[in-house]
């Protein structure tokens, strides 16, 4: 797998590249702000764009632009955006092209290396990663009196887990269950919110998402 | 049948009736008194007899609304809130500018509204009172009248003949009474919007609700109360002129007496609404030099003089005499002028401008003040000390690291709970300081995150063509986080509604919640919102009874 890293601290962009250096994934290039990012991916073309959200000149969220941007100039890269903070907004810009490959982490989960070798695999792979507390922030809108009461504690898990970006086998591993089981879950969860079979987990992430933030 | 007994039986509605009986004397004294003195001094208004005319007439003015507004209070629990007006500065000319202020014309339409919607009122229920009584006592005088009682096609005259007529006055009566509450209600709005009340009065102290009210808003008077009032005016005007001309049509269709009653309403509405207007379009102040007053005189003395040629025109033309009080208009308005002119009223806005400044700037620093100690603490406390714990952490992990593998493994996973930790509070601190969605995406994205992070039920609704400047935006975004905080952890609210609107140069940010109220707005944290708004010289309100709901409203200047 071939990776690019657009990260303005030093610090953090040596350390990402070594961490993923060290799992055999091959770091192409490493640069500071988002115009290098999108020159460096229509020149090298890599599977994946570790990007930070905010670079310079500005300091907002040159790294969303440039990450929109180096979709829409080579379409097929994956992209992974990382930042200090989470905003549900961003995450439905970032969603909003409907293809496959999109991740939004928290920095805070490069710390838990395997989750995040994970993730990155799994995004560079055509599928999707969101962080946990978008997912919490798009549960917190829906409340009370609503489908989701239906849910069984443990619906309610296998279904944030799928708001996440999980297969089924990557929930049936972080629950502890079989795979078996994470499916007649999934099939109980999607008879109950009424959403339609997917062929791809990328749909299904789609679907699950559409689902939480309509308006109730 | 509920509503009706306790009606009848309770005091208040009797105290009222006394009020709306009142408006018999009072409209006509009030009326008699104004018409005369207006028409001295209109007459001599080219005279210098006229200033003693004036400064009596404002006294007059004043006099008669404090006893309209001790009188209302007595009766209808009704209390006078409008703003009295001060002179800003010492001196002749100050003070007799500030006689005829907004106060004054306030006062002056009330009086006039006494007397054409007072009267009126107070004449019907009289007759309708003594029909009921008469109906009632019918049998003790009807035989002893010649001819008995006349009542259209049915002349009874004697004893039981009369005895029909009495259970149609005990109907009557009580009917009469069950008016007197929606008459009443005519009154409260002129009363509590027009009339002076002690409370506005600087260095004095209100009681009860007043007090309260006016210390929680220091802006009683909002655009929507304005226009709402204007609104009434205009809507009670109409009914009065529909009601006479309506007489006129059942009665003779004669000469058309109503145009009578119908002028001095328009005039007074027509005064009423250039106040409402300069008081929402700035703008259109500062085409008299900045002068509030001179912008009032301009409009009133306009109308005054519409008013005139009006009177001319209906009177059969001829000798176009309305050219003399439109002189003295003229002369009166040029005066103004030239003393707004010379003596730079710019000034007195200038030193209360400068204090205001001085005030809300050591205000302002104050919050900055206070804001940084609280972040050194929260870094102090928080990062900081999960820095070195992650520090020994890590120190333990590295002595171990020959002899016990697991404990290092146990130690290396407290370390990275502990930076993940430090990470989570640093984000929540950055967030308190200015959040970053806030910069990027505006008010609107902010405060939906903000809504998506507690469990009430937020609705939102942002309406803003343009964003606002920084500053702005982030004290609207705090003033609505701490409306939340509050409304979560104290109110125990369960929903919240937050608007934003812009009006002309003001964002206006209301939060209301469904919680139980009791807020204090000198806590701590509604004081330093309230000085940040200020420092924007903006206005804080929070309205917060117990029992709720809490209305928090900031308006923000944003000159675009």
């Amino acid at each position: 797998m071939r990776v690019v890293i657009a990260e303005d601290l030093a610090l953090l962009r040596d350390g990402m590249t070594r961490l993923l250096r060290d799992n055999d994934i091959e770091v192409v290039a490493a640069v500071a702000d988002g115009d290098a990012l999108v020159r460096e991916v229509v020149a090298l073309r890599p599977d994946l764009a570790v990007v930070d959200i905010r670079l310079p000149p500005n300091f907002r969220d040159e790294g969303l632009r440039a990450a929109l941007e180096v979709r829409r100039r080579v379409p097929g890269t994956a992209v992974l955006v990382i930042s200090q903070y989470v905003e549900q907004a961003y995450a439905e810009e970032l969603l909003a092209d409907r293809g496959g490959g999109i991740g939004y982490l928290l920095k805070d989960r490069v710390m838990h290396v395997v989750d995040f070798l994970e993730a990155v695999r799994r995004v560079a792979d055509g599928g999707t990663a969101l962080d946990p507390e978008v997912v919490a922030q798009l549960f917190q809108r829906r409340r009370e009196d609503g489908p989701l009461e239906r849910l069984t504690p443990r619906e309610r898990e296998v279904l944030e887990l799928m708001a996440e970006g999980r297969s089924n086998a990557g929930i049936a591993q972080s629950l502890v269950l079989t795979v078996g089981a994470v499916e007649k879950h999934v099939q109980s969860i999607l008879s109950k919110l009424d959403l339609p079979q997917s062929a791809t987990d990328h749909r299904r992430v789609l679907a699950v998402l559409a689902y939480l933030q309509q308006e109730d | 049948m509920a509503l009706i007994r306790p009606t009848l039986s309770d005091p208040a509605t009797y105290r009222r009736l006394v009020y709306l009986l009142l408006g018999l004397p009072l409209g006509v004294a009030w009326f008699v008194a104004l018409v005369t003195v207006w028409s001295l001094s209109l007459g001599l208004i080219v005279t210098p007899l006229v200033i003693p005319l004036l400064i009596g007439l404002a006294a007059m003015t004043r006099g008669f609304g404090t006893i309209e507004a001790e009188i209302a209070r007595g009766l209808l629990d009704v209390d006078a809130r409008a703003s009295a007006d001060t002179p800003s500065r010492s001196g002749f000319w100050a003070r007799f500018r500030a006689m005829f202020g907004p106060s004054f014309w306030r006062t002056q339409a009330f009086l006039l509204l006494r007397a054409f919607v007072g009267f009126p009122i107070a004449v019907a229920l009289i007759s309708l009172l003594g029909a009921a009584l008469s109906l009632i006592f019918a049998p003790f005088w009807v035989p002893f009248v010649h001819g008995g009682a006349q009542l259209g096609f049915w002349h009874p005259h004697t004893f039981l003949g009369s005895i029909p007529l009495v259970p149609v006055g005990l109907v009557m009566l009580p009917a009469t009474v069950l008016l007197v509450n929606p008459l009443t209600a005519v009154f409260r709005p002129m009363v509590s919007g027009l009339l002076p009340g002690p409370a506005a009065l600087p260095g004095a102290t209100g009681t009860g609700a007043t007090a309260a009210a006016n210390q929680l808003d220091p802006k009683p008077v909002s655009p929507a109360a304005r226009r709402r009032a204007l609104e009434i005016h205009a809507v009670v005007d109409g009914a009065v002129v529909s009601l006479l001309v309506l007489i006129w049509a059942l009665t003779s269709l004669g000469y058309f007496w109503p145009i009578w009653a119908a002028l001095p309403l328009a005039l007074a509405l027509g005064i009423h609404g250039w106040l409402v207007l300069i008081a929402e379009r700035p703008s259109l102040v500062a085409h008299f030099r900045g002068s509030r007053a001179l912008a009032d005189t301009a409009g009133i003395g306009g109308v005054l003089a519409l008013f005139f040629i009006a009177i001319w025109a209906i009177t059969g033309h001829g000798y176009f005499w309305p050219v003399w009080p439109m002189v003295g208009i003229v002369i009166v308005f040029g005066a103004e002028a030239l003393a707004v002119i010379l003596s730079s009223p710019r000034q007195a806005d200038m030193a209360r401008r400068i204090e205001t400044l001085e005030t809300t700037r050591a205000g302002a620093v104050d919050v900055q003040d206070s804001e940084l100690r609280r972040i050194e603490r929260d870094l102090h406390d928080g990062a900081q000390a999960r820095l070195v714990a992650l520090g020994m952490s890590l120190g333990m992990a590295e002595q171990k690291l020959a002899e016990d593998p697991q404990r290092v493994g146990e130690l290396l996973a407290e370390a990275r709970m502990g930076a993940e930790q430090a990470l989570r509070e640093l984000r929540d601190l950055a967030r308190g300081i200015h959040p970053p969605v806030l910069a990027d995406r505006g008010l609107e994205a902010a405060l939906q995150s903000l809504a998506n992070s507690t469990p009430m039920k937020v609705s939102l609704s942002v309406d803003l063509e343009e964003r606002p400047a920084p500053a702005v935006e982030s004290a609207a975004y705090f003033v609505a986080a701490e409306a939340l905080a509050n409304a979560a952890k104290h109110a125990r609210a369960r929903r919240l509604d937050i608007t934003i609107a812009r009006t002309d140069d003001l964002l206006d940010l209301e939060v209301e919640d469904d919680g139980v109220g009791g807020a204090n707005p000198e806590g701590s944290g509604l004081r330093g919102l309230r000085r940040r708004v200020e420092a924007l010289d903006g206005t804080l309100s929070v309205i917060s009874p117990r029992g709720g709901p809490t209305r928090i409203r900031a308006q923000l200047p944003c000159a675009s």
